[in-house]
């Protein structure tokens, strides 16, 4: 028996909760991560238990696994994100809800109520670690899943274990762990956290991230090992649900859950030359030159290409770096020769593995970019402006590059960061753009014209 | 009458010569890595010229209808010029790309302790990537070269079914008939072999393990010999199933050794290679 792939249902804020459950389930996941919200089964409408019961029956109709998510943003207070939290000093109304949340998991057949902590002082602790005591206090049977969160006074998986000691090892507080936050504040990769919360583990939330960076991304978009995290979850025995956790995407719902879903099943499935290839590359990181352009015929499976090259990339990251004499200079010096040395097949997938490792390598990582989107190749060009563009290109490279998808056809979509980066400079080039079109009679590229309107 | 040249310098010929190809019946050919007229300096741009062969001349191919392989190699006139021998240390990567199908030309030019150096190597790679390796015979002293690089290749542990020795005639054919080896003849318009002599030795010699290449290159040359050849060889009275086993049939066998011919996919004819086009406008 192994985990569960489920969704997070706050990654579908714009739809029904019944709508969401059906795309969800359609796409093949086999579980609902349920955060508790004033559109999805408000703890606080006067029928709740009639509505409860009626969603439970939905999802075992579906045969759907469940957890309860309780992080939803406005629900206690409009007017106050996430607040009040366990280490405010009305924690009343947020222990309340944590009651109503257990009630309703009881109800639905949930495995778990998970929460964090909220942000505070270290002074707050004890208010914290009394509060999560009543909580149990007025509670039974239903298992709680303690889930830390940057910025939070949980923030790492130690906190949480340290908070856990502290109450004695209740049974019932356990861990929910994201493997995203894990990329971003956790001395540990994600892998090595879940083997570390073992037997506690009774949630996990999935989804990609950027060391430092509290931004939940799509995979790949980040720095997460995800077939060893994966592969984590079923050596530790993990029964539990697996879902995906990307409460900013719910704009794009289903097609950001389809793309997720394939992305798991492909870091899923076994391959043994790629699995052998990974640990030719571990043991002689040089191996990395003949394997890399090798991967498409030994993998019979073009879907597969990208992510298996940016497996071998990662773990050429990873064996140059734990080496005795491997240094950011020599994966600088590994990574720009696979670039020079590629076809347009192992281009674009070196693009894509700086997303993974590029961090280390900002200035090698920049460089290859800007060739990149030098290149008339429009995969190159829409590869280059990925997460480590966002984060590592400069601003004007950044406009450039824009300009060139709108040019060249690329949508804007693919552009990570797009919303964020998108200043008055590169408005008044895209209007230029779309103004010199006009005046040739030709037609403005609907992705500019929407640009232009968002700015408004 | 269907037609795989084995031996063939795309990147010196033109768009006409693929449509005239095309019509001739070639459907796949190997392009190997040669020098090109005027002497490299650097390594640079040998790698240049691999990545040609296995982007945009096999782009340029495929909007042809023909399927594109190519062999990789330092080649032994180049071997000689120390500004070069160090692209002997790129050669894995390149080696182990996609349709890359043998490593070539290798060989002998002068005979010289580097041409030793460089083919001994060459040979080396060729076992550690599973690939056939072409091997050139020389202009100059052909049979001795031939005699030479027979040895060399029995020392280097690849087996002789692996290896075709190119650009035989007359004297040079009896030695790698019995050797093992594939037997590669270039059919010139003046030069090396002509289609009668060729004809002559598949009588003397028999169908098996013999390949027919027109070698077109830069130089003066003629796209168009296999087909010349294979009429020749009806003409001879042999029959369409043995003009099929020397210019289809022989060549897939041994380049299909390599695990990496290409011709059971869709020839890729998208309209632009990284957004590069050969088209000049709608053809009227």
């Amino acid at each position: 028996m192994t985990y569960a792939l489920g969704y997070g249902t706050n990654g579908f804020a714009n739809h029904r909760i019944e709508d969401a459950i059906a795309v969800i389930a359609d796409l093949g996941y086999t579980g609902i991560a349920l955060t508790l919200d004033h559109d999805h089964l408000d703890p606080f409408a006067a029928d709740i238990a009639a509505r409860t019961w009626k969603l439970g029956a939905e999802l075992d109709r579906r045969g759907l696994k469940v957890v309860v998510e309780t992080g939803a943003r406005y629900l206690l207070d409009p007017n106050r994100k996430h607040h009040p939290t366990l280490v405010s000093e009305d924690q009343e109304r947020r222990i309340d809800f944590l009651v109503r949340a257990a009630r309703i998991a009881t109800d639905l057949g949930a495995d778990c109520v998970s929460f964090w902590s909220g942000i505070g002082p270290a002074q707050t602790w004890p208010r914290l670690r009394d509060g999560v005591a009543e909580l149990l206090d007025r509670t039974d049977n239903v298992l709680f899943g303690l889930e830390p969160e940057p910025g939070m006074l949980v923030e790492t998986l130690d906190d949480a274990l340290r908070l856990r000691e502290e109450l004695g090892r209740p049974d019932r507080l356990r861990i929910t762990l994201d493997v995203g936050h894990c990329v971003a504040v956790e001395p540990l990769d994600a892998a090595e956290c879940v083997r570390r919360a073992g037997d506690l583990l009774v949630n996990v939330q999935l989804d990609d991230m950027l060391p430092g960076v509290h931004e939940h991304l799509e995979f790949g978009d980040g720095a997460l090992d995800l077939p060893a995290t994966l592969a984590a979850l079923d050596e530790i025995g993990y029964t539990g649900l697996a879902a995906v956790e990307l409460p900013r995407h719910s704009h794009a719902a289903p097609d950001v859950a389809r793309r997720a879903f394939i992305a798991l099943t492909a870091a899923r499935t076994p391959h043994p030359w790629l699995d052998d290839a990974e640990r030719a590359v571990r043991e002689t990181p040089a191996a990395i030159r003949t394997l890399f352009p090798a991967v498409s015929r030994n993998l019979r499976d073009a879907t597969r290409d990208d992510e298996a090259r940016v497996r071998l990339i990662a773990a050429l990251a990873d064996s140059v770096t734990n080496s005795a004499t491997g240094s950011a200079t020599d994966l600088g010096t590994e990574v720009r020769a696979l670039y020079d040395y590629g076809d347009s097949a192992e281009r674009r997938a070196v693009l894509r593995g700086l997303d993974r490792v590029g961090w280390r390598i900002q200035e090698v990582g920049a460089a290859i970019v800007k060739d990149a989107l030098r290149t008339n190749d429009t995969t190159l060009v829409a590869a280059a402006l990925g997460g480590f563009a966002d984060t590592h290109l400069d601003q004007h490279s950044w406009r450039h590059g824009v300009l060139k998808c709108l040019f060249t056809g690329v949508p804007l979509a693919e552009v990570a960061g797009l919303d964020r980066r998108t200043d008055d400079e590169l408005i008044r080039m895209v209007r230029a753009f779309a103004d010199e079109r006009d005046a040739a009679g030709r037609e403005v590229p609907a992705d500019a014209v929407d640009l232009l309107r968002s700015q408004v | 009458m269907r037609i795989f040249d084995p031996h063939i310098h795309m990147t010196s010929r033109t768009t006409d010569d693929y449509e005239a190809m095309y019509a001739a019946g070639v459907r796949a050919l190997v392009e190997p890595a040669f020098w090109l007229g005027q002497p490299r300096t650097n390594v640079g741009s040998f790698t240049d010229y691999f990545d040609g062969l296995i982007g945009w001349e096999r782009h340029r191919a495929g909007l042809f209808g023909i399927r594109h392989h190519c062999t990789i190699a330092l080649n032994p006139k180049e071997a000689n010029d120390p500004r070069c021998v160090p692209v002997l240390d790129v050669l894995p990567r390149y080696l182990a790309k996609d349709g890359v199908v043998a490593v070539g030309e290798i060989g002998f030019d002068s005979m010289t302790p580097e041409e030793d150096y460089a083919f001994a190597r060459q040979l080396e790679l060729a076992v550690e990537f599973g690939l056939p390796a072409m091997v050139h015979t020389p202009h100059r002293d052909k049979a001795a070269g031939t005699a030479r690089t027979l040895d060399m290749v029995r020392e280097s542990g690849l087996g002789t079914e692996r290896v075709v020795v190119d650009h035989l005639n007359e004297t040079t054919v009896r030695a790698v008939a019995d050797s093992g080896a594939w037997m590669g003849f270039s059919i010139y318009p003046d030069t090396k072999m002509d289609e009668q002599r060729m004809v002559a030795i598949l009588r003397e010699y028999g169908t098996e393990r013999m390949l027919v290449n027109s070698a077109a290159d830069w130089g003066r040359s003629d796209p168009l010999k296999t087909l010349k050849t294979g009429l020749a060889m009806l003409e001879a009275g042999f029959t369409e199933s043995d003009v099929d086993t020397v210019l289809w049939r022989n060549p897939v066998e041994f380049f299909g050794q390599s695990g990496r011919l290409m011709l059971d996919e869709p020839v890729e004819a998208a309209e632009t290679f990284e957004g590069n086009s050969v088209l000049r406008g709608t053809p009227r």
